[in-house]
This record gives C-alpha cells, sequence and structure tokens, in this order.
C-alpha cells in the first residue's frame, strides 16, 4: 500500500470522494480512508476505503498539464468501452477542475486483482489465469477495436495516417528531449519509408495494452485500465505494442505479453468480431512500440536529469533504451517480409 | 591510486548485499526499488571495467557511418541521427541498421548481458 495522503488536503479530498460515490452509487459510503496506488505514469490513483467498500479515484495531479486524453474524455472512453463488452472498472462520477477533487478527477469500481506483471506471470495460483489470458486478450482488443473513436468527444485524431502520425508524434518526442538516438533513428527512418497503409477502418485504440495496465484474478482478465493514452487509430498498433519483448518480463518465447502466441489472441480476436491485421502490419507496430518503449525511458530518464522528477529508478531507464532499440533493429527485416519460416503467427500472415 | 578493493569491486559488494540482505529488510511491496539499486550497481561495475574502449569504437562507427568527423562518440552521435533523419543514409539503411545493431550490443554488453539475441517469436 501507498502512503497517506496528508491531512488538510486529505480532508477535502475525502469528502469530495465520499460525495461522488454517493452520487455514483446512490447511498453514502461512510467516512473514507484514502492512500495513494503506486504506478501510474502521468496521473494520482487513491484507492478509498470504508467499512462499506472499496473504490478507486483516479485524477490530474494538481497543477498539471493537459495530457494526451483530458480525464473527462478518459472517463467517458471507459463508460463507452463497458457498453461494448470490454470488462473495465465501472466509472462512477466524473468531477472537473477546480471542483471537489481540486483537479480533475473521476471514482469507479474497486476490480480485485493484480495488474504487477510478474506476479501475473509467475504466481501459482495464477496459472489458469495465464492460460485463458491470450484468448482474453484478443476478446477485448476486439470489442475495443469495435468501437468508432471519432464518436467519443474529445479523442485524440491520427489525422488520417496513423502509421506516420506515430513517426511524427515520436520524432517530435526526441527533439524535445534532446538525447541522441541514433539507433531509434535509423529504425524510425525504416519505418517512414516503408510505412503501413492507412487500415481499412480507424478505430480506438487504447493505447498501452500491456499487463501493466491490466486486472487479473485467478480466472484471468478482470479489467483493462489506465485508458489516457487511448486514440483513433490503426488496431493493429494495439496487438503490436502487446508483443513488445519488454512486457514479456523474460518470457521471450511467449510473445503475447510473457503468456502465450499470437494465434490464439488472432483467433479470438476475429471469433468475437474482429477482423485480424496481417503479420506485415502487426510486425510494423511491434517495430513502432519499441521506438514507443525507447523514447519513453529517454523521456523518463530526462525527468529526472532536469530535476523535475528525480528519481533513481527513473534514472535507470536511461540504461534500458538498448533493450527496445535491439528489439526494434531485429524486427526490421522481419517487417519487410510477411512471416518468417516456422514463427508462430506464420499462418496469420498468409493472410491480406 | 587507491587502496583495494576497486571501484568496480566495491560495486559488486554492495550489489550482492542489496540482492540478498537489504533486499529482505524491505516491505515485499517496495522490493523493486531495492532491486534498481541493486542492479545499476551492476551496470556501473560493468561499465568501468569496459573502459574507454566502447565509447572509443562507438566514435568510429559513428563518425564512419555520417562522414562527419567528431571528437567525442555523443557529439558524432547526434550528428549520425540528424544525418539519418534528414535521408542521407536512406540509400545504405541496411548497412546502417547493420552496423548500428553493433553499437546496441556494446551498450547491452554493460546495461544487460545476454540480452542480444533473438526473442523467440520473431
Amino acid at each position: 500500500m501507498g502512503s497517506i495522503v496528508t491531512p488538510p488536503a486529505e480532508d477535502a479530498l475525502c469528502a469530495g470522494v465520499r460525495e461522488l460515490i454517493a452520487e455514483g452509487t446512490g447511498s453514502d459510503p461512510g467516512a473514507l480512508r484514502l492512500s495513494t496506488i503506486p504506478g501510474g505514469a502521468s496521473r494520482e490513483t487513491f484507492l478509498a476505503e470504508s467499512d462499506r467498500g472499496r473504490w478507486v479515484l483516479r485524477r490530474d495531479p494538481v497543477g498539471a498539464q493537459d495530457s494526451f486524453a483530458p480525464l473527462e474524455t478518459e472517463f467517458r472512453v471507459v463508460q463507452t468501452a463497458a457498453a461494448a463488452g470490454v470488462p473495465v472498472a465501472r466509472g462512477l462520477a466524473f468531477e472537473p477542475a477546480r471542483g471537489r477533487l481540486e483537479s480533475a478527477g473521476f471514482v469507479m469500481d474497486h476490480v480485485e486483482g493484480t495488474s504487477v506483471a510478474p506476479r501475473v506471470l509467475r504466481r501459482e495460483e495464477l496459472e489458469s489465469a495465464r492460460s485463458a489470458l491470450p484468448a482474453q486478450l484478443g476478446e477485448a482488443l476486439a470489442r475495443i477495436h469495435s468501437i468508432d473513436a471519432r464518436a467519443i468527444d474529445g479523442v485524440a485524431t491520427s489525422g488520417g495516417d496513423p502509421a506516420l502520425a506515430a513517426c511524427g508524434l515520436w520524432e517530435a518526442t526526441i527533439d524535445e528531449i534532446g538525447e541522441p538516438l541514433p539507433a531509434v533513428e535509423v529504425g524510425l527512418r525504416w519505418l517512414r519509408l516503408n510505412p503501413r497503409p492507412p487500415p481499412p477502418r480507424e478505430c480506438l485504440v487504447h493505447g498501452d495494452f500491456r499487463l501493466g495496465n491490466l486486472i487479473v484474478d485467478e480466472s484471468g482478465l478482470a479489467a483493462v485500465i489506465d485508458w489516457e493514452l487511448c486514440h483513433s487509430g490503426d488496431p493493429a498498433e494495439d496487438i503490436g505494442w502487446v508483443c513488445v519483448r519488454s512486457w514479456r518480463f523474460g518470457n521471450d518465447d511467449l510473445p503475447v505479453a510473457g503468456v502465450g502466441a499470437l494465434d490464439e489472441l488472432l483467433a479470438a480476436y476475429e471469433a468475437a468480431g474482429g477482423e485480424p491485421p496481417s503479420m506485415e502490419r502487426i510486425r510494423w507496430w511491434e517495430a513502432m512500440g519499441n521506438v514507443k518503449w525507447a523514447v519513453i525511458c529517454a523521456r523518463q530518464a530526462h525527468d529526472h536529469l532536469t530535476g523535475s522528477r528525480p528519481s533513481a529508478e527513473l534514472a535507470s531507464l536511461g540504461r534500458r533504451i538498448s533493450e527496445p532499440e535491439w528489439d526494434l533493429l531485429e524486427l526490421l527485416p522481419a517487417a519487410s517480409c510477411a512471416s518468417r519460416p516456422g514463427a508462430p503467427g506464420s499462418e496469420q500472415g498468409r493472410r491480406a | 591510486m587507491q587502496d583495494r578493493p576497486t571501484a568496480p569491486e566495491l560495486l559488486d559488494a554492495m550489489a550482492a548485499d542489496l540482492y540478498s540482505e537489504v533486499r529482505e529488510w524491505v516491505p515485499r511491496e517496495r522490493r523493486f526499488r531495492v532491486l534498481v539499486l541493486a542492479n545499476l550497481c551492476a551496470v556501473i561495475a560493468r561499465e568501468l571495467r569496459a573502459g574507454e574502449e566502447p565509447s572509443r569504437q562507438d566514435l568510429e562507427l559513428f563518425t564512419a557511418l555520417s562522414g562527419s568527423p567528431a571528437d567525442d562518440a555523443r557529439e558524432a552521435a547526434a550528428t549520425l541521427a540528424a544525418a539519418i533523419r534528414r535521408g542521407e543514409l536512406d540509400e545504405r539503411l541496411p548497412e546502417a541498421i547493420g552496423r548500428l545493431r553493433e553499437h546496441v550490443a556494446r551498450k547491452l554488453e554493460v546495461a544487460r548481458p545476454g540480452y542480444a539475441v533473438s526473442a523467440g517469436d520473431g
């Protein structure tokens, strides 16, 4: 458990959260205790507990700048995803900035389980969860991708070409950081010169779909959380991202989040009404996912170096840039042909 | 000259202590932080043992690819990165990708030995 919020802020925040839960559920939760849940990248997450139950508060850090999807948009996206059959932590009530939560925030149901990836991959009691996960992830992704993001107010658009938009976004971020990353640049250049054409249909993309943003219990996927990077784009982006080697936590031979085979995910994706992208498209986005993770590592280390977020943990990420760089360069020849002989997933490679 | 242990030997000792005993003293949910610190000690020890040679090899590699001389590896990396972005290496991109794998493999020998192999799935 994280640290307890300091008293004066806690009183006002507790009262605000209590009112919102009462409004969202129709019954007063009673006096609440708040504790921070560590792990959020740019948004704060708190556990709110009383003898009547547990809830979660998600809010913008006070005084923070705008992030990718405004919190109100995230709240709307979670509600839309729930209606589309995606397992989520149900959103209860949203409060705008300068209201009862000081910054913008919303309260949601608390979902039991873990989002700590190494626990999901190693714990004995989660063994049957692990075997269910690849298909459950495929089904959840198909439902997310069935959503037309343009129908949700405030979701970032791709400008019509998600592949080129991603190239431009990460080039601009590298420039902001100011670190020379020649291996990332050469990968980005290859991706720019070999872009996938826009997908047949743009859809809602979660944007950070990996075990760290999923709650897993003993029966498998319990909720998809942390929607702050959601945007309109290519469905293959989420599939490529969940295959990035860094999210396998050492289970290198299990491409889907270290728990299973891509074929299994894609079969469930198709069975749930999704149209599986070609392997070539998935590999392109997996390579782009490695660009993204390398640049995020560089940015986190930069946040430490500039003193904006001093932390040995963030500093250490500067020395992990080389891992996604290696995987990026390894993927480039694979991305230029439909599939490698004998590789799992090669059957899908013969499609489209 | 300092007395022994040398700097890398001291870091080895710190890493061993953090990995084993100190980790046990820390509450379960915070042990990850101790592992991060222990791992950083191991990284620094490997970097000190490797000396200047990896940076010298990178300087040589970067200047060869960009065709521009530079005084140090960092400056050469910036020049090369900008040249790649401008498309000046487009004609030799497969060669540049292959050579930059060498650079990444050198960094991994310090940061994460054993990582520079192909992942299972391709």
